[in-house]
């Protein structure tokens, strides 16, 4: 029997076996498929995520990049290609890769989800027990990569986290990663652990650690569709205030939230959701705790209906939720912020019926909602 | 008796990370040398820690300090029986996989045939430089289906820089193809070293090989060889393969009888087996020139081969040249034909022996 690790704690188990599977957490399924574990909370026996690399010996498309590894010519999943091919390479999937597409039956018309089922599973990769094994090796049997991570996860021990509450993923976990050319994508294990951790980078100073310049977060502005939504001063005052995201011995490094399967700010199947269209709205930020989190949301009051489909004129937001980590704690409570998404009614199976905007389903990759769909601070 | 190709990685069900270490192998298992072994697995102490993986992984290494890897060796017998095999034909005993420990198998081949797929624009600087080699190398006649690539270039753990390119040649005529390619072809990316480079080389890295040579003697034959250069900077490294109709010997067709330590002259009369792991010299006129004292000889039976388990000792002779090789010198029994001896250098069990400082193959040069 192979022994699967997960969230820092050895099981020799099935993987089958129900357990948590944490959001940035890599798998690999028995097609070679590379997979991000793309949520906290998941279906039954299945896992949501986002096919990072993909073999392309069934499909393969020339609008993504291609990528050598594991010894196989793999296609690098990039949502930011153009939308056309890449509902082409979507469609493609779907026919070649069938049973990892996952139709939610808790929404009444199901967004395009990602979802391995268990019995698919090649092998999990476990940031935490990846870190700690890393951290376990004598520092002169590290290369340049290896020992800034080291040295940055010591610097971060001394925020008083525990080693077993972080982790290392990406392609240093999996280990493709090019020395000065990688980043440090470290996963912090709980929220509260996270912005507690926040508030120690804010305050303390390593001579090694940097945070982005004006000038980086201008580069980083211009990509993708971030230029299109906000206004370049105030998106980058905000971004700022971010200490998830900086340099650490000239690498960069993101730190990323992971929840705890007892503090997920929903459970998987115990509310179903209803389309009620696309929407953009503005409102006022009352929480941002969970905002840290990939899917993330902001609790919301006095939210105001702005343009979109009239059905949705008179309902009342209460939250937006979003599975772009770009959106990860950009607004604070009582910013005003302005939201444009799909408007789903949420109907818990106990409590109050209400209502949401989600931003960020992969089905809104291959059409205009794209570029349409986004949250952003607006000037007090 | 089975064929699987050498220089082949094969991970297994427990962790290892393996390397093939012959194309011949008897049934049910396959002859490798351990290449990562899990730090929870076993005490590495003495040997190099690598982060592979998610995993903390020791390198096992043949040439760690001799009493460290003893005690190594020792706990792996101990705590993994099953990946040793103690043989009935050569009484000696081998790192091996069993079958049913086989989790993945890394095909060279395949690997390279993908990645000559990868656009070159999607290529970084080390995976460009080894497209070069590639198109150098298929310039001497041999096919790219005929190559394979393996180690860190084929699982994708290779750093730019620093990682060798390895290459496997399939086929030991079109490894001497290639290397005989290699003799006179030019690519303003290649560099030998100069014999000035291999005695700094041979000054800077001290072995227990190279302290059979003087200076002189190894910069003499190392110069000559083909299966080790610089493309743009970055090392290569050429390992030619037998195909499963072409190995020069099959397990189990002859038996071995181990007779101690001993060195042997004689002449190079075929060096076309020496390119491969594992690899021979044909000789005649092969005369016992030391021995261990308990070592009985029967004159009347030749001499007539030099076995190499060993990479420094690949290509070292051709043929009309005298050598001189000490290692453990065995009777041949062959089910059909007539008993010979033969000299064999590299046996795992020497690494942990006084054989180890003890064994060499020298050409007159």
């Amino acid at each position: 029997m192979l022994i699967y690790l997960i969230g820092g704690k050895r099981n020799l188990l099935n993987p089958t076996f129900k357990m948590h599977y944490y959001e940035s957490s890599m798998i690999t399924t028995k097609e070679g498929i590379h997979c991000q574990v793309y949520g906290n909370q998941h279906p039954d026996g299945k896992i949501l995520v986002k096919p990072k690399y993909i073999p392309t010996d069934k499909i393969s498309s020339d609008s993504l990049p291609y990528r050598f590894i594991s010894g196989r010519k793999m296609n690098r999943l990039n949502l930011w290609t153009d939308k056309d091919k890449l509902k082409i390479y979507f469609d493609d999937f779907a026919k070649a890769y069938s049973k990892y597409i996952f139709k939610s039956p808790i929404h009444d018309t199901s967004p395009l989800f990602f979802a391995v089922p268990k019995e698919d599973i090649e092998r999990a990769y476990s940031p935490s027990e990846g870190l700690a094994e890393l951290m376990s090796i004598p520092t002169k049997d590290m290369d340049e990569h290896l020992k800034a991570i080291a040295e940055f996860a010591s610097f971060l021990l001394k925020s008083g986290i525990k080693l077993k509450d972080l982790g290392i993923t990406y392609s240093t976990l999996m280990g493709h990663y090019s020395p000065n050319m990688s980043d440090i994508n470290i996963v912090v294990y709980g929220k509260k652990k996270f912005w507690d951790l926040m508030e120690f980078l804010e305050k303390n100073s390593h001579k090694d650690l940097r945070w982005k310049t004006y000038g980086e977060w201008e580069d980083f502005y211009k990509k993708r569709n971030r230029h299109m939504i906000h206004k370049k001063e105030i998106y980058i005052e905000n971004m700022y205030r971010k200490k998830s995201e900086g340099f650490f011995k000239e690498n960069l490094f993101v730190i990323f939230a992971v929840e705890n399967d007892d503090e997920a700010w929903f459970k998987w199947g115990e509310e179903s959701y209803r389309n009620m269209r696309v929407a953009k709205f503005k409102g006022k930020v009352m929480g941002n705790k969970n905002s840290v989190v990939r899917p993330g949301c902001y609790e919301i009051t006095d939210a105001k209906f702005i343009s979109g489909d009239e059905s949705c004129k008179v309902l009342s937001i209460s939250k937006v939720v979003f599975y772009s980590r770009d959106y990860c704690m950009i607004a604070y409570p009582n910013e005003k912020i302005e939201f444009s998404g799909v408007v789903e009614e949420v109907i818990p199976q106990i409590g109050e019926t209400y209502y949401r905007v989600v931003i960020g389903y992969f089905d809104a990759y291959l059409d205009k909602r794209r570029d349409e769909e986004y949250i952003k601070v607006l000037e007090d | 008796m089975v064929h699987f190709y050498e220089s082949e990685l094969v991970d297994t069900i427990d962790g290892f990370q393996c390397k093939s270490y012959s194309n011949q192998h008897p049934t049910g298992y396959v002859i490798v040398k351990p290449k990562y072994i899990p730090k929870e697995a076993l005490k590495g102490e003495g040997l190099k820690y690598r982060f592979l993986f998610e995993k903390c992984m020791v390198r096992f290494n043949l040439f760690a300090k001799k009493d460290k890897l003893i005690n190594y060796v020792k706990q792996f017998r101990e705590k993994f029986p099953d990946y040793i095999y103690d043989c009935p034909i050569t009484k000696n005993w081998y790192f091996v996989v069993p079958e049913s420990k086989i989790k993945t198998v890394h095909d060279g081949r395949k690997g390279l045939q993908e990645f000559l797929k990868v656009p070159k624009r999607d290529l970084d600087e080390y995976l460009t430089l080894l497209s070069e080699l590639i198109e150098f190398l298929i310039k001497s006649g041999v096919d790219d289906k005929n190559l394979g690539i393996m180690h860190s270039t084929l699982l994708g753990n290779y750093t730019p820089g620093t990682s060798d390119m390895d290459i496997i040649i399939y086929g030991k005529d079109n490894g001497w193809k290639i290397l005989d390619y290699l003799k006179t072809a030019k690519h303003k990316q290649l560099h030998w070293k100069t014999d000035k480079e291999w005695a700094e080389y041979y000054q800077e890295h001290k072995t227990s090989e190279s302290s059979h040579f003087t200076e002189e003697e190894y910069v003499r034959h190392m110069g000559r060889k083909r299966y080790e250069g610089m493309f743009g900077g970055t090392v290569f490294t050429l390992f030619t393969v037998e195909g499963p109709n072409e190995t020069w010997f099959e397990w189990g067709e002859e038996k071995y009888d181990p007779l101690g330590t001993v060195t042997i002259k004689g002449k190079v009369t075929d060096h076309y087996n020496s390119h491969v792991r594992p690899g021979y010299y044909e000789i005649t006129d092969g005369e016992v020139v030391d021995k261990e004292d308990n070592a009985q000889i029967d004159p009347s039976i030749p001499i007539k081969r030099v076995v190499t388990y060993s990479i420094p000792f690949v290509q070292q002779a051709l043929k009309g040249e005298e050598i001189t090789a000490c290692g453990l010198f065995e009777l041949v029994t062959p089910k059909s034909g007539e008993k010979y001896y033969r000299v064999v250098v590299g046996y795992f069990d020497a690494y942990i022996s006084d054989r180890r400082e003890k064994e060499f193959i020298k050409s007159n040069l």
